[in-house]
């Protein structure tokens, strides 16, 4: 079972990995790529443990067809890159 | 915690690791997960570098605009020979160790400058923090990305990510080196407590305590009245629902935050253990227990009376994750602490007894974001929890509901403590 529901809100997008993360407590992080939630996917996974989460978002805020109008998630901060 | 220097000196400690390990986190060489428990020789690690500068030429000393709060180390160090690691702080993927020296080292994952070394590389060994070798380190914390380091003369040295406003700089920057928290400047901070993306801060003045919170407050964390949309709060928030409390000390995990007063009273807020309500303001634990050690993970909390008894709240999975991972059972829904404020002591339902063997008294206990650790008063380290890592340190990756023996040489004359990350474990012997 998902290990937690986390709305999109909370997740921070990485420039790096190019998915949206949140924290996993076995110190990695659950990871779901833009297109993933385009296509309506909705269990971010950690790549370093067998947990996952339910990310919780509006379909159509992800939806190609209002790619360009901005619908970005409020926390989304850009990681600071020395 | 705030006495470990002045009891442990002149003698030896050491150090075992155990858990994840692909950051760098536990310190060992080979960046994996440890299933037991692995010697970690921080004393070779000082020794090595306190004559080293070489490692040091992208690093400057930290500087600060409040010079007078900040106490110089004197220019003497002492032998290396007696330099030991009094107190380890453990974040999501980094650690930072305190010496009975008020030196700091730390390694793990560096990524957003949580290791304060001036860039935001990730490190496995050991690695003092010269950049504060102008200081003493009465108290240090670490967050899920960022770090906190308290002077003796009470000054907040912060840095790692900034992005919630975690640092208290005013601003959603990351910061590579601590950096001075100037709103405390005419402050005395006693404790520092750091959580996931939310920090706390216990000051002490002429006419008692404050507690003042920064950072994310979407799950009620900062303990503040939440007026408008903004959650996040870069300069520290006096918490008001303490204002008429003597707070003793302060403890963050996740989106949790606890204190616990002069008088052993628990104070709790943020998320609810194993539901989705948020407390936005401190609420007393309905109980005549009186506590002295609070452990929080990200969905339970482990509190130790002064009778040496151990009650873990929340926790519903703790131990289960794997299991519940396998068989997709539906989660169980869970009375929240606070549900039971009218019932007395024997029926405070939520807060489950966990005994050691023979019901020996318990010491000092540990929580990582999903597995707990505790010492018994004759130095047994017991865990137990979410096992996927090996944080449990029992040679295997499985879970644990109830707490079981981790084979470490066990002596009884030694003081054990357990210091416990997202999801890994240190234990300190000090004999």
């Amino acid at each position: 079972m998902s290990y937690d529901d986390v709305e999109i809100e909370d997740m921070e997008w990485n420039e790096e990995i190019q998915a949206f993360t949140y924290p996993c407590p076995c110190g990695d992080l659950f990871q779901i790529t833009k297109e993933d939630l385009q296509l309506g996917e909705e269990i971010a996974r950690c790549p370093s443990c067998s947990l996952y989460i339910t990310v919780i978002y509006n379909l159509e805020d992800f939806d190609r067809s209002n790619e360009g109008k901005g619908v970005e998630p409020a926390s989304s901060h850009p990681i600071s890159v020395a | 915690m705030k006495a470990a220097a002045e009891t442990v000196e002149k003698e030896e400690v050491y150090v075992w690791g155990w858990g994840a390990g692909t950051e760098g986190q536990i310190g060992m060489e080979i960046m994996e997960d440890q299933h037991s428990p692995q010697p970690l020789d921080i004393s070779r690690a000082i020794a090595a570098q306190t004559h080293d500068d070489s490692n040091i030429d992208d690093e400057v000393a930290a500087t600060t605009s409040s010079a007078p709060s900040l106490l110089p180390c004197s220019s003497s160090e002492n032998p290396t020979h007696s330099v030991f690691v009094s107190f380890l702080a453990c974040g999501g993927a980094h650690t930072i160790a305190l010496t009975n020296t008020g030196k700091v080292l730390t390694w793990g994952r560096g990524t957003h400058g949580q290791l304060g070394h001036g860039h935001p590389t990730s490190c496995w060994k050991p690695r003092i923090l010269k950049i504060l070798s102008n200081f003493v380190i009465s108290c240090v914390s670490a967050g899920w990305n960022h770090s906190g380091f308290l002077t003796d003369g009470g000054c907040l040295l912060t840095c790692g990510d900034g992005s919630f406003g975690q640092l208290g700089h005013g601003n959603y920057q990351s910061l590579f080196s601590p950096t001075e928290v100037s709103f405390f400047a005419a402050k005395y901070i006693k404790k520092i407590a750091f959580g996931m993306r939310h920090s706390l801060v216990l000051v002490k003045g002429p006419s008692g305590t404050s507690v003042y919170s920064f950072g994310s407050g979407r799950r009620g964390q900062l303990g503040i009245h939440l007026e408008g949309t903004s959650r996040l709060f870069s300069l520290p928030q006096f918490i008001f629902a303490l204002e008429n409390e003597t707070i003793d000390d302060i403890f963050c995990n996740g989106d949790h935050s606890a204190a616990l007063s002069i008088y052993g009273e628990l104070y709790l807020w943020g998320r609810d253990f194993n539901s989705k309500i948020n407390y936005n303001l401190p609420l007393k634990l309905p109980t005549h227990l009186k506590f002295l050690q609070v452990a929080l993970g990200w969905n339970h909390a482990l509190v130790l009376t002064d009778n040496g008894e151990l009650f873990m709240i929340g926790g519903n999975h703790h131990g289960k994750l794997c299991a519940l991972n396998e068989v997709g059972k539906n989660q169980e829904a869970t009375a929240s602490p606070w549900q039971h404020a009218n019932l007395n002591d024997d029926s405070f339902s939520s807060l489950k007894r966990i005994s050691a063997p023979d019901w020996e008294k318990i010491v000092h206990i540990g929580a990582g974001s999903e597995h707990s650790a505790l010492v018994t008063e004759s130095g047994v380290i017991m865990t137990w929890g979410w096992g996927e890592h090996g944080q449990l340190g029992l040679g295997n990756i499985n879970d644990q509901t109830i707490p079981q023996v981790v084979s470490l040489n066990q002596m009884k004359t030694c003081t054990v403590k357990v210091h416990c990350g997202s999801g890994f474990t240190f234990a300190l012997k000090i004999h």
